[in-house]
C-alpha cells in the first residue's frame, strides 16, 4: 500500500522545509494558489471522500461547505492538535516528524473557506512537538508559504500556534474554541454550530491534524486516487496508534477496510508472552471495548467498526491480553473521565464521578449486588443528555466493560476478589 | 411579527418566530422544569433539566436552546422525558446535602419542588459525598454554600451580563467545580442581592434574611419599593407584623426581575423604629401624650393662627395623602408654601441600571397632586432656614437629619410660632414640635405612587399600624373636616377616584385598574 500520511517520516530531517519540499511538499499549495478556486478545492476534497480523523468521521469537504461565504465576519481555521484521547498518539508523530504536511493542509483548508487567520491548538504537554511545529511555521513563513501575498497569489494567511493548558476537554471542538478565546475550556451549547458561530462568534472550521495532513496528498495526487483507496464509504488510509499487550506497538498507516484481526496478528505481531487476546478498545479509550471473539469479521473502517458495536474513533487501539482485570481496566478508564469531566453540565459532572466511585468500590472488593445495573443505568442516563460528546465518551466504555465481561465483575462482587490476576 | 405553529404535549400553540420551546411552552401555560435557564440571562444549557422530546430528533433536546419551528411536535411529559428529568434530579442530589430542615432555602427551593414532582425516590447513591466550602462570605449581603450549589451559573452570568461587574467565576473541574470569587473581589455591587433571588437552590442566601423566618411562614404582599422614584415592584415578606424581606416582583416596564440592594434593605430604617403610639402636645415641661381630638384641634388652631405656613411632605407619602395634604395646607393658609422632599445624589454606572438619584419614591406624584408651589424643595428649605415662615407642618421626614446644615434648620424651627410634625417616631425634628401626630409607614398603608417615569403603581398594606397611630390620609381628612371642609373619604380608593376626577393627568384612571403592574400616565411613553 502506498503511504499517504507516513510517506516522509522515515527520511532523515523530515521535519525540515528542505526535505519536505524535496518530497513534493507544498506542490499542492502552489497548484491551488496558481488557479484553483476555493469552490473547486472544496469540491475536490468532497470528491476524495475524506472524513474527519478526530473521531467523529464527519466528511471534511461537507464541513467546509457549511461555512457561509457571504459572512462579513472574519473566518477561522483551527487545526486541532490537542490529541489527548488515551491510547492515541498518531498526531504527535505527524507533528514531530512531518509538521509541514499539517501546515500545508491547514493553509489549504484556510484557502478553501477564505480564512486569513488560522490557529494550531496544540496539547500543552506536547512541548517537543510545539517546538518542531513553531520552527516549521517560521520556516514556511520565511519561504513565503505564510503571511501576506502567499506565492504572489494575493492570498494572505497568518498561522498562530497556541499551546493548550492541559485539559482533555479542550480537544472537543467547542471546548477548544472556548479555551482559545481565553475562557474556561467549556464546550459550547449547540446550536449555533462553529461553522457559523465558532471562534469569537465567527465562522470557523476545526479539523484534526491527521485530516489536514492528508490534504496535500489528495490535491497533489488527485481526489480520485485517494478515493480509490479504502472502502466504498470509508475512503483512504487511516493512522492507528497501537498500544498495550502487543508485540509491536506504534503508529500504523492502514488502508480503510483492512481486516482488524490480521492487522493485530500479522502487522502488529500479536499478543506477546504466549498470552491470549482478551479484548481490544479500537478507537481510543472512549469507545466501547470489543471482546476477542467479536473481532473475527471486523474491518478497520467506520462502518464495520460500528456494525461490531464500537467505533473507529481516533484509531487508538488498546490491546488487552488475558492477564488484564477488566474491572481494573474499567475503573481506570472511568477514573480518567471523572477527572477530565469539565463539570459544566449535570449528567456528566455528577455521573462520571458516581460511576468511578462504584467501579473503585467493586475493584477493591466492596461491590454490592445491584452495582452493575446501577452503573448501566447511570451510563444510560448520561448518554445523549449532555452538552458535548464527552458524556457519551465516559458512558459508553463503562457500559461496554460491564456488558462484555459481566461475569468478571460479578466475581469481584460476590467473591470479593479478582478471578483474573 | 412572523409566527410559527407547533404542538406541545398535543396542544397547538402559535408563537413568535425566534422564540425557544421553553418560552413558547410558558406562554401556553406549560411549565418546563429548569434551573439554569433564566429569561433575562444568556442560555447556559448546563442543568439539562429542561430536556424534551421532539419528533424526528433522536436525542432529547434542551427546551431552553431549541427554537420553536413550524410543525414541531414537542413532548414535555413523555416517559423518556420524565426518566431523563428523574435522572437529572438524581444527579443533582447525589452530592447535595440532604439537610433541608437546616437550609434557609427550604420551602422555596427548586430542588425540593422538582424532587417532589419528578423523583420522589430514595437515593441510590451510597458513596462518599464530595465536600465543599460552606458559609463563605461573598459580599455584604450574600453568603455561599458550595455544597448546595448546582453550578447553574445564574449568579456568574448575572454579574457578567447585568451588572458587568464579574466578581464570580466557576473554578475547578468535574464534581469539584464550584463558584468562587476572583482574587481580592467581593460581590458588593449595588445590585448584589439579586444573585440570591435567582439562585434556584440554597447556595446563595441573604445574610440579612437567612434564618430569621421560614419561607412558608411569610405573608407576601405585592407593593412598591419606597427607596427611590424608580418604583421597583416588590413583594414584602412579613412575619408577626414585621418586614422580613423585600423580593423583586417582575414588572418589565419598571424593574424587570431586579431590585437594588439599597431598596432591598431600606425597610430597616423605615420600619424598625420606636413607634409613636399617641399624639403629643407641647405643654410646660415638654411634649405630653394626649387624645387625637385634642391634638388635632391644637394643630388646627395653631397652624391657622400663624401665617405664612410651610407644608413639607415626605416623598414617601402616597398620591392620595399628597392630594389631601395640598388641599389642607391651602385651606389653612392662603399664603402657604408647600413642597415634597426631594434630593439628588450622584449614581455610579451600576447604580444607574435601576436606581434614581433621589430617595423620594413619589416626588412626582406629590407634585402632580399639588404639593408644589415654591419652585422646589431646595428654595423652600432656604426660606424656612431664613425665617420666612411663622408656622410649618412637616410630614414624614426628619428635616434636621436630612439636610447637611441641620443646625441652621433647627434654629429656624425653634423660632417658629407653631410647628406640627407628623411621623412614625419621635424624630429630632418632632421634638421641636408643638403638636406631634403619630402616622404610618409605607408598609402599613395602601395607596399609589407615581414613579419618575409617570407610572402609577399601587402600595398594599403588609403590616398593621400600631394602636394610637392613624393613617396619614385620615389625619389630613380629619383636619380638613375640622376646618370646615366637607370630606367623605372612607379609603385611599375613594380619594383616588377624586384624583381621577380632579387632576388632569390622572383623568379616567381607576384604582382597581392599576392592578399589580401599574398604569402609565397617558401622555408618557
Amino acid at each position: 500500500m502506498e503511504k499517504v500520511l507516513l510517506r516522509n517520516i522515515d527520511v532523515p530531517d523530515s521535519h525540515t522545509l528542505a526535505v519536505y519540499k524535496s518530497r513534493g511538499g507544498y506542490r499542492a499549495l502552489e497548484q491551488v494558489l496558481r488557479g484553483m478556486s476555493p469552490e473547486k478545492l472544496i469540491e475536490e476534497v468532497k470528491a476524495s471522500g475524506l472524513r474527519g480523523r478526530g473521531g467523529a468521521g464527519f466528511p471534511t469537504g461537507m464541513k467546509w461547505g457549511f461555512v457561509p461565504k457571504d459572512s462579513p465576519k472574519p473566518k477561522y481555521v483551527i487545526c486541532n492538535a490537542d490529541e489527548s484521547e488515551p491510547g492515541t498518539f498518531k498526531d504527535r508523530l505527524l507533528i514531530e516528524k512531518d509538521p509541514h504536511a499539517t501546515i500545508e493542509g491547514t493553509i489549504l483548508a484556510a484557502y478553501a473557506i477564505q480564512s486569513h487567520t488560522a490557529f494550531i491548538y496544540i496539547r500543552g504537554e506536547l512541548v517537543f512537538g510545539s517546538k518542531v511545529l513553531q520552527g516549521a511555521i517560521d520556516e514556511a513563513a520565511q519561504a513565503g508559504y505564510l503571511g501576506k501575498n502567499i506565492l504572489g497569489s494575493g492570498y494572505d494567511l497568518e498561522l498562530i500556534l497556541h499551546r493548550g493548558a492541559g485539559a482533555y476537554i479542550c480537544g472537543e471542538e467547542t471546548g477548544l474554541l472556548s479555551s482559545l478565546e481565553g475562557g474556561r475550556g467549556w464546550p459550547k451549547v449547540k446550536p449555533p454550530f462553529p461553522a457559523t458561530h465558532g471562534l469569537f462568534g465567527c465562522p470557523t472550521v476545526v479539523n484534526n491534524v491527521e485530516t489536514l495532513a492528508t490534504l496535500p496528498w489528495i490535491i497533489d495526487q488527485g481526489a480520485a486516487r485517494y478515493a480509490a483507496i479504502g472502502t466504498e464509504k470509508s475512503k483512504g488510509t487511516k493512522l492507528f496508534s497501537v498500544s498495550g499487550h502487543i508485540r509491536k506497538p506504534g503508529v500504523y498507516e492502514v488502508e480503510m477496510g483492512y481486516p482488524f484481526k490480521r492487522f493485530l496478528e500479522e502487522d502488529c505481531g500479536g499478543v506477546p508472552n504466549g498470552r491470549k487476546l482478551k479484548g481490544v478498545i479500537p478507537g481510543g479509550s472512549s469507545m466501547p471495548v470489543l471482546r476477542a471473539d467479536e473481532l473475527e469479521a471486523v474491518r478497520m473502517d467506520y462502518e464495520s467498526m460500528q456494525a461490531a458495536g464500537s467505533f473507529l474513533g481516533s484509531g487508538g487501539v488498546i490491546v488487552m491480553d488475558d492477564s488484564t482485570c477488566m474491572v481494573q481496566a474499567a475503573w481506570n478508564v472511568a477514573r480518567f473521565y471523572a477527572h477530565e469531566s469539565c463539570g459544566q453540565c449535570t449528567p456528566c459532572r455528577e455521573g462520571c464521578h458516581w460511576m468511578e466511585k462504584i467501579f473503585r468500590r467493586i475493584e477493591s472488593g466492596e461491590g454490592e449486588k445491584g452495582d452493575l445495573d446501577l452503573v448501566l443505568n447511570i451510563s444510560g442516563n448520561i448518554t445523549g443528555n449532555t452538552i458535548c460528546p464527552f458524556g457519551d465518551a465516559a458512558a459508553w466504555p463503562a457500559a461496554a466493560f460491564i456488558k462484555k465481561y459481566r461475569a468478571e465483575f460479578e466475581a469481584h462482587i460476590t467473591q470479593k476478589r479478582c478471578v483474573v490476576i | 411579527m412572523e409566527s410559527v405553529k407547533l404542538t406541545i404535549d398535543g396542544q397547538e400553540i402559535s408563537t413568535a418566530k425566534g422564540k425557544t420551546v421553553i418560552e413558547a411552552a410558558a406562554e401556553a401555560g406549560i411549565a418546563i422544569p429548569h434551573y439554569c435557564y433564566h429569561p433575562k440571562l444568556s442560555i447556559a444549557g448546563n442543568c439539562r433539566m429542561c430536556l424534551v422530546e421532539i419528533e424526528k430528533m433522536p436525542r432529547l433536546q434542551i427546551a431552553c436552546n431549541t427554537q420553536a419551528s413550524e410543525g414541531m411536535a414537542v413532548q414535555t411529559r413523555s416517559s423518556k422525558v420524565l426518566e431523563a428529568r428523574r435522572a437529572v434530579m438524581e444527579f443533582l442530589l447525589i452530592n447535595h446535602p440532604l439537610d433541608c430542615p437546616i437550609c434557609d432555602q427550604a420551602g422555596e427551593c427548586k430542588l425540593q419542588d422538582y424532587y417532589m414532582e419528578h423523583d420522589l425516590k430514595a437515593s441510590r447513591f451510597e458513596e462518599r459525598k464530595e465536600h465543599e466550602r460552606k458559609r463563605e462570605i461573598f459580599g455584604p449581603y450574600v453568603v455561599f454554600d458550595g455544597e448546595r450549589c448546582i453550578k447553574c451559573t445564574r449568579c456568574v452570568r448575572f454579574l457578567q451580563e447585568v451588572t458587568h461587574t464579574g466578581e464570580l467565576a466557576v473554578v475547578n473541574r468535574g464534581d469539584h467545580s464550584t463558584i468562587a470569587l476572583f482574587a481580592n473581589e467581593t460581590v458588593d455591587n449595588p445590585l448584589s442581592g439579586n444573585i440570591v433571588d435567582i439562585c434556584p437552590v440554597g447556595a446563595l442566601t441573604d445574610r440579612d434574611f437567612r434564618f430569621k423566618v421560614r419561607a412558608w411562614y411569610l405573608k407576601n404582599t405585592p407593593s412598591v419599593c419606597p427607596g427611590c422614584s424608580t418604583g421597583c415592584n416588590i413583594t414584602i415578606g412579613s412575619y408577626q407584623n414585621r418586614i422580613a424581606r423585600f423580593k423583586p416582583r417582575i414588572n418589565e416596564e419598571v424593574n424587570s426581575h431586579w431590585i437594588c440592594d439599597e431598596g432591598r434593605y431600606c425597610f430597616h430604617p423605615l420600619t424598625e423604629v420606636e413607634r409613636l403610639t399617641s399624639p403629643l402636645v407641647r405643654q410646660e415641661g415638654g411634649l405630653a401624650p394626649t387624645d387625637w381630638e385634642t391634638a388635632l384641634q391644637a394643630a388646627l388652631s395653631g397652624l391657622s393662627a400663624a401665617t405664612p405656613l410651610a407644608g413639607v411632605l415626605s416623598g414617601r407619602n402616597t398620591n392620595e395623602e399628597a392630594f389631601l395634604f395640598a388641599r389642607l395646607v391651602k385651606k389653612l393658609s392662603s399664603q402657604a408654601a408647600i413642597e415634597a422632599v426631594y434630593y439628588e445624589r450622584k449614581l455610579t454606572e451600576v447604580e444607574e441600571i435601576l436606581k434614581s438619584p433621589d430617595r423620594s419614591p413619589n416626588f412626582r406624584g406629590a407634585r402632580e397632586m399639588g404639593v408644589s408651589s415654591n419652585g422646589g424643595f431646595g428654595p423652600l428649605l432656604e426660606q424656612l432656614a431664613g425665617g420666612k415662615f411663622r408656622a410649618a407642618y412637616i410630614v414624614g421626614e426628619d428635616l434636621l437629619s436630612l439636610v447637611p446644615d441641620g443646625e441652621k434648620i433647627k434654629n429656624a424651627l425653634e423660632k417658629l410660632s407653631f410647628l406640627v410634625v407628623q411621623d412614625t417616631r419621635l424624630t429630632p425634628t418632632a421634638r421641636l414640635a408643638h403638636v406631634v401626630l403619630p402616622a404610618t409607614n409605607f408598609a402599613e398603608k395602601e395607596g399609589t405612587y407615581t414613579n419618575r417615569k409617570g407610572r402609577v403603581q399601587k402600595l398594599n398594606a403588609a403590616l398593621v399600624p400600631p394602636a394610637g397611630a392613624l393613617q396619614d390620609w385620615e389625619i389630613f381628612a380629619r383636619l380638613q373636616s375640622k376646618a370646615g371642609e366637607k370630606i367623605f373619604f372612607q379609603s385611599p380608593a375613594e380619594i383616588f377616584q377624586a384624583i381621577a376626577r380632579e387632576v388632569a393627568r390622572y383623568q379616567g384612571l381607576s384604582y382597581a385598574a392599576i392592578g399589580d403592574q401599574g398604569v402609565q400616565l397617558s401622555d408618557e411613553t
